[in-house]
């Protein structure tokens, strides 16, 4: 026992065992290139996208995900008002197609012009 | 009030063109495409996974089991991708049935099994591997509805960001929504340009794999892991193969060029012939065989190859076709790969891409890896994979296995580094065995001795280098600190390979080749 005693204090083996895993308390989770990635760079793109699209509040401003750790685990509320920045405006052809005004059918249109009419021909 | 009477929805269901610009959309025709109102048919996925090949099934189990609402969308029929229908199990079935066979034939005399009549029934052998294959992804089916994910047999297709259109395969089209979608549509053979590839006469992996009858001659164009698995299992039925493969050396890049030399040696001595250097410049498949044009890759003679069978392994590319990458606006790069960044997201965030169609070497373990990853990172923000630490496996006889870096990268990159290596010729179990080929070879760091990297070619390498990997993975965390020990005077045999080497390998075993390999980059090994 006492042999062994002497060896590990001589040898401090260079493994260094992981640990139970945790999630890290900062995550950078702005894009870069994937570690295997040739090119060792991100197109264009990627920033273009984030600099337009607003999801769930604008896609470039820090996630939630550090301070949360998990999907749902901060109110969506707390993500701050999706209104725009004042001197910003959005048109609603510029919103979701789900905010956008749906077309009338040509059944509707006959409708209305013949007073409902068109529906019983 | 005429709003009931005419369901409006219903009367605009038949799909007008979808807009190919994504986030916005200006385009009235797009309007007219959805139900008044913010509810959709069906109900909204948390993720939906298109591809249930190895990245897709493992993120689709793993989703499950993390409690998301969960979809994969296959197109073949059976799960598992190719790895398990077409390529990595089947393939391994015949190996291993094919090396019996030629062990019987070749090896059991000298061991005092006598065995006459030795026959090859194809067709059993065939048998056998689609009971392999249809256990296995039956397999899949079953930890699906275990862990509550839904499978749409189908080919899915971009409709918008979030909206995947599924051509299904019973007949009829069904749409699903997603918050978040993985593409995981994996890879397919590379074509050979001039020969028109039938499966029959040329043929890819999969053709190797359901060929009726062992063909008398073979030609393989591509000297890599694919194409030497599939010759060496012909090559043992009774074809006369010639590989042809256009580098200086077996295995392809990632292979150290010592244990490809070895490799090549030991495969000629089993019948199998190599014309490395050399190119193919042309192919003719018109009449009842194939003639394959070759010279040499620098240019010299042309030589003509006569074959039965042409099996084109010249690598795989990255399978995308149908997918509606344009209605999103996503691009692949120059070799088709989905771009991604760290975190598997496409310049889309809530749009991931893992396994064969992205970047990295296209291997099941890594696309497997990456699922478990991409999925981590969607429900806890953070996944990990260690691209250093992928092992490579050849699964001929005997098998070759590596991790880390080769001798030939790191000259490249100017690292000093010691090698150990040990033969199984001096082991006891190999001995014991008769199956003596081979060594085990270590890299590691002239400084620190941190292992760079392991290549083994030899008896049961695919298993023993898992060991390897550990180490590896392992000595990666503690970057930085590699060199902690060489303050302490005349401790430097506290480092990595002496951490493999100080560990007891139980004997005999062929592990021992390991420990001894490791004890040899640096002290001598005991047995040799």
């Amino acid at each position: 026992m006492n042999a062994t005693r002497v060896l590990l204090q001589q040898r401090q083996p260079m493994i260094r065992f992981l640990g139970k895993r945790t999630t890290p308390s900062h995550i950078d989770h702005t894009p870069h290139a994937h570690p295997a990635s040739p090119s060792g760079s991100l197109p264009e793109s990627f920033a273009a996208y984030r600099q337009k699209a607003q999801q769930h509040g604008p896609l470039n401003q820090r996630s939630s995900f550090s301070s949360s750790g998990h999907i749902g685990g901060r109110p969506g509320a707390s993500l701050g008002p999706v209104e725009p920045q004042s001197g910003v405006y959005f048109d609603r052809s510029e919103l979701p197609a789900r905010f956008q005004r749906l077309a009338w059918t040509q059944a509707e249109i006959e409708a209305v012009e013949s007073g409902g009419a068109s529906l019983f021909a | 009030m005429f709003r009931a009477a005419v369901p409006r929805a219903r009367s605009l269901l038949p799909a007008r063109p979808v807009p190919t610009s994504t986030f916005c959309a200006p385009n009235i025709y797009f309007q007219g495409r959805l139900r008044r109102g913010y509810a959709s048919d069906s109900e909204e996925k948390d993720l939906v996974i298109i591809g249930g090949g190895v990245a897709g099934y493992v993120a689709a189990i793993k989703a499950g089991q993390a409690g998301l609402k969960v979809a994969c969308i296959e197109k073949r029929g059976s799960l598992g991708g190719t790895c398990l229908n077409v390529g990595c199990i089947p393939s391994k079935s015949l190996l291993n049935n094919s090396h019996l066979y030629h062990q019987i034939l070749h090896d059991t005399k000298q061991r005092g099994i006598e065995v006459e009549g030795v026959s090859v029934n194809l067709k059993q052998m065939m048998k056998a591997k689609e009971t392999s294959v249809s256990g296995l992804t039956k397999g899949i089916e079953f930890l699906f509805k275990k862990n509550n994910v839904e499978y749409i047999k189908g080919t899915g297709a971009f409709q918008d960001e979030h909206t995947v259109a599924v051509n299904l395969i019973d007949g009829g089209e069904t749409t699903v929504r997603a918050k978040n979608i993985f593409i995981s549509t994996g890879s397919e053979a590379t074509p050979f340009p001039g020969l028109t590839i039938d499966e029959k006469k040329v043929i890819t992996s999969t053709g190797a794999i359901a060929l009726q009858e062992v063909p008398k001659k073979m030609v393989v164009i591509g000297g890599g892991i694919i194409g030497l698995e599939m010759g060496s299992v012909w090559s043992r039925l009774g074809a006369e193969v010639t590989v042809v493969e256009f580098l200086g050396q077996i295995g392809g890049p990632g292979m150290d060029a010592e244990i490809a030399k070895m490799t090549q040696k030991m495969l000629t001595k089993q019948g199998m012939k190599f014309k490395l250097n050399t190119k193919v410049t042309a192919g003719d498949d018109s009449g009842e065989g194939v003639k394959v044009n070759v010279e040499a890759a620098k240019g010299g003679k042309e030589e003509v190859l006569d074959a039965d069978v042409v099996l084109v392994a010249i690598g795989r590319r990255p399978y995308t076709a149908g997918l509606g990458l344009d209605n999103i606006g996503l691009e692949t790069d120059e070799r088709g790969r989905i771009v991604i960044d760290q975190e598997y997201r496409t310049k889309i965030p809530h749009i991931r891409a893992i396994g064969d169609v992205t970047f990295g070497p296209m291997l099941a373990h890594k696309a497997e890896e990456e699922a478990v990853a991409a999925v981590e990172y969607l429900t806890k923000g953070y996944g990990h994979v260690n691209y250093g630490a992928i092992p490579s496996v050849m699964y001929t006889h005997p098998e070759v296995a590596w991790v880390g870096q080769n001798e030939q990268e790191l000259k490249a990159a100017g690292v000093k580094y010691k090698v150990g290596t040990f033969p199984f010729s001096a082991n006891s179990r190999a001995k014991t065995n008769l199956d003596t080929e081979g060594i085990v070879k270590f890299i590691s760091d002239a400084n620190t001795d941190r292992i760079l990297g392991i290549h083994i070619v030899g008896p049961n390498a695919g298993e023993m280098i898992a060991e390897g990997t550990l180490a590896l993975e392992y000595g990666a965390s503690s970057e930085g600190k590699a060199d902690h020990s060489s303050n302490r005077l005349e401790k430097r045999e506290a480092d990595r390979a002496a951490d493999v080497a100080r560990t007891s390998h139980a004997h005999p075993t062929l592990s021992e080749a390991f420990k001894e390999a490791a004890m040899a980059t640096y002290d001598k090994a005991i047995h040799y």
